[in-house]
């Protein structure tokens, strides 16, 4: 068992206040924090199963990740989708109704889902219950019956959703920036063609759930308050005898990297939804952690420098924001912006200003340091829940991260300059390498964004 | 890695669903406080400074963070007439400007500490939230004390806010397919009482109307300290924590606020219908609702299991029916209290259920389902198997909200508990309360509630064609 300590170096916050007005109290001395104990042991069939022992309530959460998800999925978008969403459906010896309430007997209800490159299958239960939730999971997991008679239903709800989220304008402008972006990667196509999802059969569902699932891909998270020793052996009796299946599959995704714009027509809309993306370095590469850091100073906190502008100077946005989408290889910066639809060529262009400044004129330390204070605060925050530790450990299992990739956060985020971040806009935020989407009124907008300066040579495919 | 956006309506998710539990320290030999026999055992001082500020400190040292909350007990279904949308405007004018913070400076203060700041309006109360590492307790303490003292807003600043509060209904509800269904919609049509029936979010045109006038009148009659309370949780040490109140908020004086409007909802004797179209929605949606007991009755207990029985999770006998068996949505959604939780509001209020389904079906054959699983549980009472289930659900979100890392669920209930019943420890009654109910009275509250004469039932009409299998 690895146990880290981190001492929080939080400054009092130099808060800029004019002489005449109160400041605020100073802060105290920092509290210990220390990430929680944690053991993972591997079995013979390949599967991991990681221990973390934590929290003051007697509940447990028992979390399957597996390496497979949408990455595996072809050219049949959603197809994992609906596979997935089948396992509830029904194991050799559980109907649905019988899944739903063995969960509710336990206090929980069991949550599947499927992600880009990973898929989960878990609950969280009253502790009494840990045993019985480990055997549901296995069963869901390994005996999916995959019942014909619902697998209508279970299209009809994919068709509905898909219906939904055609008409929503975020989703179009998710949409078309994953198109560009990732091309004929799987990580492209966001949403099924019209009539796609109706040639799913049965056997498609069961091919892909045989060459995906497995214990080699599979990692069990157990995280609370459980009887360590008890829940070993149900674990191993569970998981114990599953086959090895496939390793993991690789399918580095290719990003776009020239300038390109597309605007899709929301005809009426009252806002605009804007998407601006640029590759940027994946959690493996060294300068990961000084991106990040650029990327909260420049939009990804409430205080940043672009919510400061658009927001909450120009009223042009309610809730933009900038973040860093972590797919593997293929790791983008992203800006969200939902604006008014006659402010869009002026909000654009704001947030190219900001990206500008910050490559020209490195931040002060006066700005800066609150910022790592603010993401040093936020690792606390996270690190102190079962469910966070637990996700923070998928998120480095996926990038095969090292061990001392949490113990070292903190340090890592305190060690960065103020001319490391503007080396990292001026690196990575290049507006020549950047896919820009709008989703709007386009009668509104007319050529107002096709003439701004910086997308003047945009490719627009 | 955008964590935190300030004034986000939390939306339509009723039960706390992800357990979050706090650290343990290394040793491993800690108490379960928050864990007893009978359910959580939350630790609870509770005390009024002489200027009536409410104050709930709940010390618990698992995680070195604390989690600090100030709600005052005015809510957008309170607001002025004529002032629609002011409630949840004036709540982000609260981060414009107070006596010595200047605009922005407050989110700095609290980001640039290491913590997590937000502010939110719900029915009856507006609160501002902030979770932080332990050690600076007392700065956001000194600014909550700083903003509870004087608003400083400009005229700039207001039309900024009315800007950006514009582009939030935009985003939330105009630009949103079934945006603001059925949370926003249902209760303009299913209330009587203009205070519980008029738009919450506020039309564009009273929220452009609102001038500088209105928002220095606003917080002087409902924010004084004598209409609010403070909470505190997480790791601190009680004594120093009350020497800090006292010293940044005791000398801010009370003012008189006036009697709250009357909120009270005549009898409904006829069932209401609505109906309207929604520009983006490509599928028909129905929603149905109803008006609870009152809050504090053992019949609102009663409901409150009814609730877990026929609503929530998987496995309750409307999911089962309408999802499972009938196969009409994906899911179905509802509760008591869809912005909060069947405690955390204080006047009538709705049980909602709602769907999105395809247009083969109609609004009352999906009807005709609900009424036969609601008849099944008006005609004979729930099994103790079902009774059973749905008191574990409950002790299961119990324990996720005491053990959550960030502790807001447990603000919400300390805070509400506190404002408008004055006893926040009832938090460690809430389990023992449902588990006094009888199953004979479960079925009579849904033979007195659920009749057919007391629903409103809305439907929303697809404005874009549905689409097909043709290309």
């Amino acid at each position: 068992m690895k146990r880290a300590t981190v001492l929080l170096a939080c400054l009092a916050a130099a808060t800029a206040v004019a002489a005449t007005r109160e400041s605020p109290p100073p802060a105290g001395t920092p509290h210990e924090f220390r990430l929680p104990a944690k053991e993972t042991l591997r079995l013979d069939n390949g599967l991991a199963i990681t221990f973390i022992d934590y929290g003051s309530v007697p509940k447990v959460t028992v979390l399957a990740v597996i390496r497979t998800g949408n990455i595996d999925e072809g050219e049949d978008t959603w197809l994992p989708d609906v596979a997935v969403e089948m396992l509830k459906e029904g194991t050799t010896t559980r109907t649905a109704a019988d899944i739903a309430r063995a969960a509710a007997e336990m206090g929980g209800e069991l949550g599947i889902g499927v992600g880009a490159e990973q898929t989960t299958a878990g609950i969280s239960v009253l502790s009494d219950h840990a045993v019985a939730a480990v055997e549901l999971v296995a069963d869901v997991l390994r005996n999916p019956r995959f019942p014909e008679s619902e697998l209508p239903r279970v299209l009809a709800n994919f068709e509905r959703n898909l219906a939904v989220a055609r008409s929503d304008p975020q989703s179009l402008a998710d949409e078309a920036l994953a198109r560009l972006v990732y091309g004929d990667h799987p990580f492209g196509r966001v949403l099924p063609r019209e009539g796609q999802l109706a040639g799913y059969g049965i056997d498609d569902l069961r091919v892909f759930y045989e060459r995906n699932f497995g214990a080699r891909r599979t990692h069990v998270y157990v995280a609370g308050r459980y009887d360590r020793a008890g829940l070993e052996v149900a674990l191993r009796k569970a998981f114990g005898d599953w086959s090895p299946g496939p390793p993991p599959s690789e399918l580095p995704a290719r990003v776009a990297e020239t300038l390109q714009l597309a605007l899709v027509d929301s005809p009426g809309a009252p806002q605009s939804s804007v998407r601006i993306a640029v590759p940027v370095p994946d959690p493996s590469h060294a300068l990961y952690f000084p991106t990040t850091l650029m990327n909260s100073l420049l939009g990804g906190t409430f205080g940043s420098r672009i919510t400061t502008n658009i927001r909450e100077d120009k009223g042009y946005s309610y809730s933009p924001g900038s973040s860093i989408s972590a797919r593997r290889g293929g790791a983008l910066w992203i800006l969200s912006a939902e604006v008014t639809s006659e402010h869009t060529a002026a909000a654009i262009n704001e947030v190219f200003r900001e990206i500008d400044r910050l490559q020209r004129e490195e931040p002060t330390t006066a700005e800066l340091d609150p910022v790592k204070n603010y993401r040093s605060g936020l690792f606390v925050i996270t690190n102190s829940s079962p469910n966070g530790v637990l996700s923070q450990l998928a998120f480095m299992n996926l990038h095969g991260l090292p061990e001392d990739f949490l113990t070292h956060w903190v340090a890592n985020i305190h060690a960065v300059t103020p001319p490391q971040v503007s080396e990292m806009a001026r690196q990575f935020i290049r507006p020549e390498r950047m896919t820009v989407v709008v989703a709007g009124d386009l009668a509104t907008i007319g050529d107002s964004v096709r003439k701004l300066p910086q997308l003047e040579r945009a490719a627009m495919p | 890695m955008r964590d935190n956006v300030a004034h986000r309506w939390s939306g339509l998710i009723l039960v706390v669903a992800i357990a979050g539990c706090a650290a343990q320290p290394p040793n491993g030999a800690r108490d379960l406080h928050v864990a007893a026999p009978g359910g959580i055992n939350i630790p609870i001082e509770y005390y009024k400074l002489e200027n009536g500020l409410k104050v709930v400190l709940s010390s618990d040292t698992t995680a070195p963070t604390v989690t600090i909350g100030v709600y005052y007990h005015i809510g957008f279904r309170i607001e002025p007439r004529g002032r629609t949308g002011f409630a949840h405007l004036f709540e982000h004018l609260m981060f414009q400007g107070s006596g010595n913070l200047g605009k922005m400076e407050f989110i700095r203060l609290i980001e640039g500490n290491g913590g997590v700041v937000n502010g939110s309006t719900r029915f009856d109360y507006t609160n501002y939230y902030q979770i932080v590492p332990a050690h600076t307790l007392e700065s956001v303490l000194w600014a909550e004390a700083d903003r509870m003292k004087a608003l400083a807003i400009t005229q700039a600043n207001l039309e900024n806010q009315q800007g950006v509060v514009k582009n939030e209904v935009r985003d939330n509800v105009i630009n949103q397919p079934y945006g603001g269904f059925p949370w926003l919609s249902m209760p303009q049509v299913a209330n009587e009482n203009w205070y519980n029936a008029h738009n919450f979010y506020g039309d564009l045109a009273d929220l452009d109307a609102a001038t500088l006038e209105d928002a220095r009148a606003f917080f002087d009659t409902y924010y004084a300290p004598n209409n609010a309370v403070l909470v505190v949780a997480g790791d601190f040490d009680p004594a120093t924590a009350r020497a800090w109140v006292d010293k940044y908020f005791a000398a801010i004086p009370a003012r008189a606020h006036p009697a709250r409007p009357d909120l009270t909802e005549p009898e409904q004797g006829e069932e209401k219908r609505d109906s309207y179209t929604d520009r983006l929605a490509p599928r028909p949606a129905l929603a149905l609702a109803w008006q609870v007991p009152a809050r504090g009755t053992p019949e609102h207990a009663a409901f409150g299991l009814l609730d877990q029985i026929l609503l929530q999770g998987e496995d309750s006998v409307l999911w089962q029916r309408l999802v499972q068996q009938r196969g009409y949505s994906s899911g179905v959604g509802g509760g008591i209290n869809l912005l909060g939780n069947q405690f955390t509001y204080d006047g009538p209020m709705l049980w909602m259920l709602y769907l999105i389904h395809d247009p083969g079906v109609t609004p009352d054959t999906i009807v005709a389902d609900i009424d036969a699983e609601i008849a099944r549980i008006q005609n004979a009472p729930p099994t103790a198997d079902e009774l059973e289930r749905a008191l574990t659900k409950i002790r299961a979100a119990l324990y996720d909200l005491a053990g959550s890392s960030t502790r807001f669920g447990l603000l919400d209930l300390l805070a509400s508990f506190a404002l408008f019943d004055d006893d926040p420890a009832r938090i460690n009654r809430i389990e023992s309360e449902f588990r006094a109910v009888d199953r004979a009275l479960i079925s009579e509250v849904a033979r007195k509630y659920l009749t057919p004469v007391r629903r409103t039932i809305q439907v929303v009409v697809p404005g874009r064609p549905a689409m097909g299998a043709t290309p």
